[in-house]
């Protein structure tokens, strides 16, 4: 064994509150070796962010403390060292990534002088050498141009693109130590896995060790050497990834590869599909749509086709899925069939009548579909209670007595599992995965035929994903529902969902039954997105780079 | 460079908000009670005299005739005859320019140079003694009337301390900036109190935005965090708030001139309305309307220039 690079022995960090002392990392330890890829896993809460901004004692808050452990870097105390130190050690020795590009890099700076900025700190290069270097590093991450685009700011850059800057401005000061802080969760799983790539790329080229924080653990299996998996402030588990996968001692870790949405190679038992009475009407009928958006300013109109020709029919009863990568126009295509964007050309037709037929149908398609966001909390009106937000759509809805009211919000906090102890309480003080199940009470107070979720578990942790899949999958049963399930995690489409529908830039490019299109994709673009969902089995690896063909290689056919 | 594109046509938009601008002072003006030529005549004329006077400055006229002649001359760069000082009212308003314009100016320059280390000093010792104290001070700066403090000023720089030129303007350049030191304190220990609040609170923002946590993870100090991270972005919302306040500040250097007695627009405004002289209160109110168009156009490109993502 080689010795470790970094050690943490016992680390504990204490929040001072009003109420004492609260414990929020309980005795940690773990070590890292050069070169190595460890796996830090668990849910929000867990302390996991926390820990990795202990190590270079950047705590989120000045009420946080480390309050015993200690943290050696290749033998030198961290806890104990001078602030002056730590500015040579963060960055210098340890660089972190985090989950956000978007908000964590300067947004009126200049993407190179981002890097630049690290390199003229800590190995004190006048401005030319440093240019030079960060423009290295940029191509070194993957841009193509970086000469050019080292002056480009970060709004100019796509996700992955952005995520790529953080990393080169992480390297650009030759850490020993690379922390990623969930750094593919914001991405798509194409981008996430040349994100991965690009990662273990480095580590190999630089000989980095890494500190890989997710929640997925199909992540994990790819890419990491060990796994360590954090619980409430403790680390429960920690050992090399296969033992850990294979033979998980602590229940916590069993749960979370218990609600892994792999994709299982067999084909799965065949949904209880809904007989399809032949002739019934579709609940929507959507025909040649196009949607439009206009860009551009005064003098160079232009436009984007959002969405492109689509035509799809979703039958009573029917559970359809529709996945793809960001700007393939799954949620335009949604806020269309509610009426909520314009439509350019083609028709959607609810239960037989055309939307665009008068605000009455607008109206009657308000009423009988509901919608559930992607963030639990700011769907909510966090100054009402679940009741009044309950009581309100009812109100509004005029389908009950108002003296039912009251009875019926019960009913339903009891039909999405929440119990009627949630009617006083206020999304301020609920978790996300009750505040989605709220979203949800208020979607079917309305009493709908269709019911569209736009990304409603993106935001959710594993565990909690799976139990709001469930919720739907019962209630779909249950209530002869019909669900129109928005998704970029195909995993979990192909959990809930009897169709699928695969879009790529406003196209809908692929469809069928989700065990068909899953177990053998017609077209190349879905079989490069299965490719790019990491496997919990670490013996099933992502597909070789060069396999590994970005989308926009696919031509979308017609 | 296509984002400073709106430099250009921008200014087409002004046409229609100037005109808009020039029929609301024509209708306000006429909405004073009283008639110029009474009051130039004094309450002993007789009628005669008073039609005559109404005749040669076309007051006589409909009131769209009126207007008319005052688009006309405004397309030939006039602004017609100020009925009290009888000479022409831009002319008029050129001699007045240059005070209104040097105390406006200065008072930016003092208020953003007040405003940016106190607000700095605040945000990087946010809930210690520092910040309370600048807290409490810039409460009283905000409660405190422009013209109270002014005369306070007065007291203490010119009266007691004597180093300083109680009122009036001067006629050399140093004459005339010793002469503009206490306005302009006095305006901007007021604006520099909103500025320096706003400022302070996005600076503490920014702060803890996950920028700056980025910054310091890569090993940055706080000054460079803060300076080169925090500052640029907490200056974008403060431009604006900077660009709205000095359209005000354009209506108050009508208080501060008259506490100090500068000859400026200010006072000029003052002058004309009491004695309804139409012309000159049009005309200052179309050339304050203007700079007040103009500053906010200035404050765009300075947020263009201050942030890449704006586009306009």
């Amino acid at each position: 064994m080689i010795a470790a690079l970094l050690k943490v022995t016992d680390l504990t960090v204490v929040h001072d509150g009003d109420g004492g002392e609260r414990t929020l990392l309980d005795a940690v330890s773990l070590d890292l070796a050069p070169g190595e890829v460890l796996g830090l896993v668990g849910e929000s809460g867990s302390g996991k962010s926390l820990l990795c901004r202990s190590l270079v004692r950047l705590l989120p808050s000045s009420r946080l403390r480390i309050s015993g452990g200690s943290i050696t870097l290749s033998g030198r105390e961290l806890t104990t060292a001078p602030e002056a130190e730590m500015l040579a050690v963060r960055g210098g020795e340890i660089g972190m990534i985090f989950q956000n590009p978007s908000s964590h890099l300067d947004p009126v700076m200049r993407i190179g002088d981002q890097i630049t900025e690290g390199i003229r700190f800590h190995q004190r290069l006048d401005a030319k050498a440093a240019r030079a270097a960060a423009v290295d590093i940029l191509a070194q991450v993957g841009f193509p141009d970086p000469a050019r685009q080292y002056d480009s700011y970060p709004h100019e850059f796509s996700g992955g693109m952005r995520q790529r800057a953080m990393i080169g401005a992480a390297l650009s000061s030759n850490p020993r130590i690379l922390i990623a802080d969930e750094p593919t969760t914001a991405l798509d799983v194409t981008i996430q896995a040349q994100i991965l790539r690009l990662l273990m790329d480095i580590r190999a080229r630089r000989g980095l060790s890494v500190i890989l924080v997710t929640h997925d653990l199909g992540i994990v299996a790819q890419v990491c050497d060990r796994i360590a998996v954090m619980w409430q402030g403790r680390l429960v588990e920690i050992g090399e990834k296969r033992g850990l996968l294979a033979a998980p001692a602590h229940a916590y870790t069993r749960s979370l590869i218990a609600s892994h949405p792999s994709l299982p190679e067999e084909d799965m038992p065949a949904k209880a599909e809904k007989l399809r009475t032949p002739g019934a009407v579709p609940v929507v009928d959507i025909e040649k749509l196009h949607v439009r958006f206009a860009t551009g300013g005064l003098f160079r109109r232009g436009a984007v086709d959002a969405v492109n020709g689509v035509t799809l029919r979703v039958m009573p009863g029917e559970t359809v899925g529709i996945v793809g990568e960001s700007g393939s126009g799954k949620s335009t295509l949604a806020r269309a069939v509610l009426g909520l964007t314009p439509v350019s050309s083609g028709t959607i037709r609810f239960d037989g009548t055309d939307i665009a037929s008068g605000r009455a149908v607008l109206g009657m398609l308000r009423r009988q579909t509901a919608m559930v966001f992607q963030d639990p909390y700011n769907a909510l009106n966090p100054h009402l209670t679940v009741g009044k937000m309950l009581a309100e759509v009812l109100r509004v809805q005029g389908k009950i007595e108002t003296a039912q009211i009251p009875a019926r919000c019960g009913e339903l906090l009891d039909l999405v599992g929440l119990g009627r102890a949630f009617l006083d309480r206020k999304p301020r003080s609920m978790s996300g995965g009750q505040c989605q199940r709220a979203g949800i009470a208020r979607a079917l107070a309305v009493d709908p035929k269709l019911i569209i979720a736009d990304e409603c578990v993106a935001a959710l942790d594993v565990t909690i994903q799976a139990q709001i899949v469930e919720l739907f999958r019962e209630l779909v049963e249950r209530m002869s529902l019909t669900l129109i399930f928005i998704a970029h995690d195909l995993a979990i489409v192909r959990n809930l969902c009897q169709r699928v529908v695969v879009m790529h830039r406003g196209v809908i490019v692929e469809e069928g039954r989700s065990e068909e299109v899953f177990s053998r994709p017609k077209h190349a673009y879905t079989a490069a997105l299965i490719a790019a969902v990491p496997h919990i089995d670490p013996d099933k690896p992502l597909l070789a780079p060069s396999k590994m063909a970005t989308p926009q290689a696919y031509g979308v056919a017609n | 460079m296509h984002r400073y594109k709106f430099v250009l046509y921008r200014p087409l938009q002004f046409l229609p908000v100037l005109f808009g601008i020039s029929v609301i002072t024509f209708i306000l003006v006429r909405l004073i009670p009283g008639d110029p030529a009474r009051v130039l005549l004094g309450t002993r004329a007789t009628p005669e005299a008073i039609a005559r006077v109404r005749a040669q400055y076309g007051l006589d006229e409909p009131m769209l005739a009126q207007y008319f002649y005052f688009l006309r001359n405004l397309a030939d760069g006039e602004m017609g005859r100020s009925i009290l000082y009888k000479i022409d009212v831009l002319k008029l308003i050129a001699t007045r320019i240059e005070p209104t314009l040097t105390l406006v100016l200065c008072s930016v320059v003092l208020s953003v140079l007040i405003a940016v280390p106190v607000a700095a000093i605040a945000a990087r010792n946010q809930g210690r003694l520092a910040d309370q104290v600048i807290r409490i001070v810039s409460t009283f700066g905000i409660g405190f009337p422009p013209f109270w403090l002014g005369l306070m000023l007065i007291i203490l720089f010119s009266v007691e301390l004597a180093i300083l030129p109680v009122s009036g303007y001067g006629n050399t350049l140093s004459e005339k900036l010793a002469h503009l030191v206490l306005p302009s304190l006095t305006v901007s220990l007021s604006l520099s109190t909103v500025l320096a609040r706003s400022l302070r609170a996005a600076m503490v923002e920014g702060l803890k935005s996950d920028v700056a946590t980025a910054a310091r993870a890569r090993g940055m100090p706080e000054s460079i965090v803060f300076w080169r991270h925090v500052l640029p972005n907490s200056l974008v919302p403060t431009v604006n708030l900077l660009a709205v306040n000095i359209g005000w500040l354009l209506g108050g250097t009508v208080v501060v001139e008259t506490v100090f007695a500068l000859p400026g627009m200010g006072q000029l405004l003052v002058r004309a309305i009491f004695s309804r002289d139409y012309m000159v209160v049009q005309g200052v109110a179309m050339v304050f309307a203007c700079a007040t168009v103009l500053i906010n156009f200035l404050a765009d490109i300075v947020t263009v220039a201050l942030d890449p993502r704006v586009k306009l």
